[in-house]
C-alpha cells in the first residue's frame, strides 16, 4: 500500500534472507527450514575483457589512501594528539560552524525545495540552477565570490558594515557562511527529490480533513520527508565539515576563530604532522559516519 | 440538507459535464472507467477546479467560478474516502481517525477519546495502536472510513470503496457501510463500479459514461429499464434500441423483434430481454415463439448455476441456461445454435 524503505529482495540481496530464514526454522526445532525466498540463479553478467583489472586497480586507488590512512596514524599517540592546544579548538570551531551551516541550510533550503518541487514559476529550472551552481564551482572561486558579495567593499558587505557594523570576512560568521554556501545545495536537492518522491495524495486527504496549508506540511508532509531530510542534512553537514577552499578564502586561517578542522590539518602537516594525522582520522570517522547513516538512501542496495 | 452539483470541466482528455441534485440520502455514480467518476467526487471536495457550473451544500456556496467562489477543500464540511485509504503511514489508527479533530483544534485527549469511540464502532477498536501497514485491506477500510465520519460531515464522498476488497471480505464490509450510511445524518456520494454496491447501498443512482450522464434515478428502475449497454452488461440483461412501431421494434441493422403489447407512441425505443428467457436450440424450433435467430455461439460463461451463452447473430444475444441444457444439446463455442424468445418476454420502453 505506501512505501516500503526496504528495497526488494532481488537475486543478489536475497542471500542473507534465505540464511538467516533458514536458521531461523532450524532453531525453531522440528520445523522442516522452508528455503526462505531461495533467489534464482541470476545469470551472471560477462564483463567485457580486461575490466576486471582495470575495476581492482581503481579500487586499489582509491581505497590506498584511506588504509594508508588507517595504517599509518599514531594510534598510540592519539589521545595526546588530540588534545594538543590549537587541535581541540578547531575540533570545536569545527563542530560550532558546520552544525550552524547546517541549521541555516535547513531552515533556507527546506522552503525552497518545497517551492521547486511543487510550484510551477517562471525561472524554476534557471533557480534550480543557480542552486546546483556552488556543488560545481571550485571552492576557492566560491570564497572569492563570497567576499566579493559579503566582503566590505562587496556588493551587500559594504551596506552591512554601514548599517549595522557587521563584518563577515574573517569571522566565525564568516565561516558559516561559507560552509553554507557549499553545503546548502545538497540539502536542497535531496529534499526536493524527497518531496517529488512523496505520495501527494496524503496531503489531498490532509486538506479533506480541514488541515490548512502548515498543519498539512507540520503533520503530514515533513513526517513524510524526514529521511530525504535527515539524508539532506548528513550530507551537508559532511560538506561544511570537510569545506577547505571557501572558508580560507572567505574566513582566513585564524586559530581560535576561523581555523577550521582542514584548515588546521594543513597547517599541522608542516609543524606537527602527528596532530595532522590525528584530526585527519577524525574527520575519516566522521565521513565514514556519514555514509552509514546514508546507506539506505544515497546507493540503494539493488 | 441538499447537494445541488453542476460540474463542468476538461481535465486531461476528459469532458466532464454533469450535474446531481440530491436531498438526501445515497447517491451512487456509476460507470465504467474513465467515465469521469473520481474526478467528479475531487471536483465535490475542491481538490479540482471548476470551469463552469456551480456546487452548493446545503445552501452555502462551495464554488461558483462565474463568481469567483471557491471553498478551499479544508474550509468543506466534507469527509471523504479514497480508493487506496490513504491512511497516513507514520500515524497509528488511532491517530489517523483524530486528525481531523485536531485540525479542527480539539486537544488531544478529547480528539483521541473520540476517535476511539469511532473505531469501536466500526468494529478495529482492538487494532486502535497499529500502523496502517500493520491492517489488513478490511481492517484500514474501516479505519479510513471513521476518519471520515468522526468529523461529522455533511457531505461523505466515497470512492469505490469496497475496490480493493477481495469477495469475503466485501460483503462484510458492504454490510459494515450500509450500517455506517443508514446512521450517518448527511448526504454520501459513492463512486462505484460495481453493480451490487450500487443497487443495495444507494438511494439514487447516476450512469456516467464519458464525461456524461446517460441515466439517473431509483436503483430498480435503472436496473429493469436500463438505458446504456454498460449498465445492461451490469445488471445481465439483453439490451436493444430501435424503432417502435406496433408489435415489432426494428433495430439497426434491420433485425426486428416481435413484442406483445402494442408500441404507443411509435418511436425511439428501448426493448430488454432477460437472458432467462431465452431459448436455445439446435435446429429451427417450430411452436409459439415469435422471435427466432440463427446463430453461432460465440462465448460460454459460468453464472453460478448457470451458463450464459452469448450467440452471435443478426441480433447479438446472452441466454442462460443450466449445464444439463447444454450436455443435451452439445452446444459447444463455434457450434450453429438457434436462438428463440417469446414475445411476450420481451419489455419495451421509450428512450
Amino acid at each position: 500500500m505506501t512505501e516500503d524503505e526496504r528495497p526488494p529482495a532481488v537475486e543478489q540481496s536475497g542471500d542473507s534472507e534465505a540464511g538467516s530464514g533458514a536458521r531461523g526454522a532450524s532453531e525453531r526445532g522440528s520445523v522442516p527450514a522452508l528455503p526462505a525466498r531461495r533467489p534464482r540463479r541470476a545469470p551472471r553478467a560477462v564483463p567485457p575483457f580486461g575490466f576486471v583489472p582495470l575495476a581492482v586497480l581503481a579500487v586499489a586507488f582509491l581505497a590506498l589512501p584511506v588504509v594508508a590512512l588507517v595504517v599509518r596514524s599514531p594510534w598510540g599517540s592519539l589521545a595526546a594528539d588530540l588534545s594538543a592546544p590549537g587541535v581541540l579548538t578547531a575540533l570545536r570551531l569545527s563542530l560550532i560552524c558546520s552544525l550552524s551551516a547546517v541549521a541555516l541550510s535547513l531552515v533556507l533550503g527546506v522552503p525552497l525545495a518545497w517551492l521547486l518541487a511543487r510550484v510551477r514559476f517562471r525561472g524554476r529550472n534557471l533557480v534550480r540552477a543557480m542552486v546546483l551552481l556552488p556543488m560545481v564551482l571550485p571552492p576557492v572561486v566560491g570564497g572569492v565570490a563570497l567576499l566579493l558579495a559579503f566582503g566590505r567593499h562587496g556588493l551587500v558587505g559594504r551596506w552591512l558594515d554601514a548599517a549595522f557594523g557587521l563584518t563577515l570576512p574573517f569571522t566565525l560568521a564568516g565561516v558559516i557562511v561559507a560552509e553554507t554556501f557549499v553545503a546548502m545545495p545538497f540539502l536542497v536537492i535531496t529534499v526536493e527529490a524527497g518531496m517529488r518522491a512523496m505520495d501527494r495524495r496524503y496531503e489531498d486527504a490532509a486538506a479533506t480533513l480541514g488541515a490548512g496549508r502548515w498543519m498539512t506540511f507540520r503533520r503530514v508532509t515533513l513526517p513524510l520527508i524526514a529521511p530525504a531530510v535527515g539524508a539532506g542534512a548528513a550530507l551537508s553537514w559532511a560538506r561544511a565539515l570537510g569545506e577547505f577552499g571557501a572558508t580560507i578564502t572567505f574566513a582566513g586561517n585564524m586559530p581560535g576563530s576561523t581555523q577550521t578542522m582542514p584548515l588546521a590539518v594543513y597547517l599541522a602537516l608542516q609543524s606537527n604532522p602527528e596532530a595532522a594525522f590525528a584530526l585527519s582520522l577524525v574527520m575519516l570517522a566522521i565521513s565514514l559516519t556519514v555514509l552509514v547513516a546514508l546507506r539506505g538512501r544515497w546507493f540503494p542496495s539493488r | 440538507m441538499s447537494l445541488v452539483a453542476e460540474i463542468a470541466l476538461r481535465k486531461g482528455e476528459l469532458d466532464l459535464r454533469a450535474e446531481v441534485r440530491a436531498a438526501e440520502g445515497v447517491v451512487v455514480l456509476l460507470g465504467p472507467n474513465a467515465a469521469g467518476k473520481t474526478t467528479f467526487l475531487r471536483a465535490l471536495a475542491g481538490l479540482v477546479p471548476l470551469e463552469e457550473g456551480r456546487i452548493v451544500l446545503d445552501d452555502v456556496v462551495l464554488d461558483a467560478p462565474r463568481d469567483g467562489v471557491h471553498v478551499p477543500t479544508s474550509r468543506r464540511p466534507i469527509g471523504v474516502v479514497f480508493q487506496d485509504y490513504l491512511l497516513f503511514p507514520h500515524l497509528s489508527a488511532l491517530d489517523n481517525v483524530a486528525f481531523g479533530l485536531r485540525a479542527r483544534g480539539v486537544g488531544r485527549r478529547e480528539a483521541r477519546a473520540k476517535a476511539g469511540q469511532w473505531l469501536e464502532r466500526v468494529g478495529v477498536g482492538s487494532h486502535a495502536g497499529a500502523r496502517p501497514a500493520a491492517l489488513s485491506g478490511g481492517q484500514a477500510q474501516r479505519v479510513a472510513l471513521a476518519r471520515a465520519l468522526v468529523t461529522e460531515p455533511r457531505l461523505l464522498l466515497l470512492d469505490e470503496p469496497l475496490a480493493a476488497m477481495d469477495a469475503g471480505a466485501r460483503a462484510d464490509l458492504r454490510r459494515e457501510l450500509s450500517v455506517q450510511l443508514a446512521s450517518f445524518q448527511g448526504i454520501c456520494v459513492m463512486v462505484t463500479h460495481d453493480p451490487i454496491e450500487a443497487l443495495t447501498l444507494g438511494d439514487h443512482l447516476v450512469v456516467l459514461e464519458a464525461g456524461r450522464v446517460v441515466q439517473a434515478g431509483a436503483p430498480s428502475e435503472v436496473a429493469s429499464h436500463p438505458r446504456s449497454d454498460y449498465v445492461a452488461r451490469l445488471v445481465g440483461l439483453n439490451l436493444y434500441r430501435g424503432a417502435g412501431s406496433g408489435h415489432t421494434v426494428t433495430v439497426a441493422g434491420g433485425e426486428r423483434i416481435a413484442v406483445a403489447e402494442s408500441i404507443e407512441p411509435a418511436g425511439e425505443v428501448f426493448a430488454v430481454i432477460p437472458p432467462r428467457a431465452v431459448a436455445l436450440h439446435r435446429t429451427r424450433p417450430e411452436g409459439s415463439p415469435r422471435n427466432v435467430w440463427a446463430g453461432r455461439v460465440a462465448a460460454l460463461e459460468v453464472a453460478g448455476e448457470r451458463i450464459r451463452v452469448h450467440v452471435e447473430s443478426g441480433l447479438p444475444i446472452v441466454a442462460e441456461v443450466t449445464p444439463a441444457a447444454m450436455a443435451e444439446l452439445r452446444l459447444g463455442e463455434g457450434g450453429s445454435v438457434y436462438a428463440s424468445v417469446k414475445a411476450v418476454e420481451v419489455e419495451v420502453y421509450q428512450a
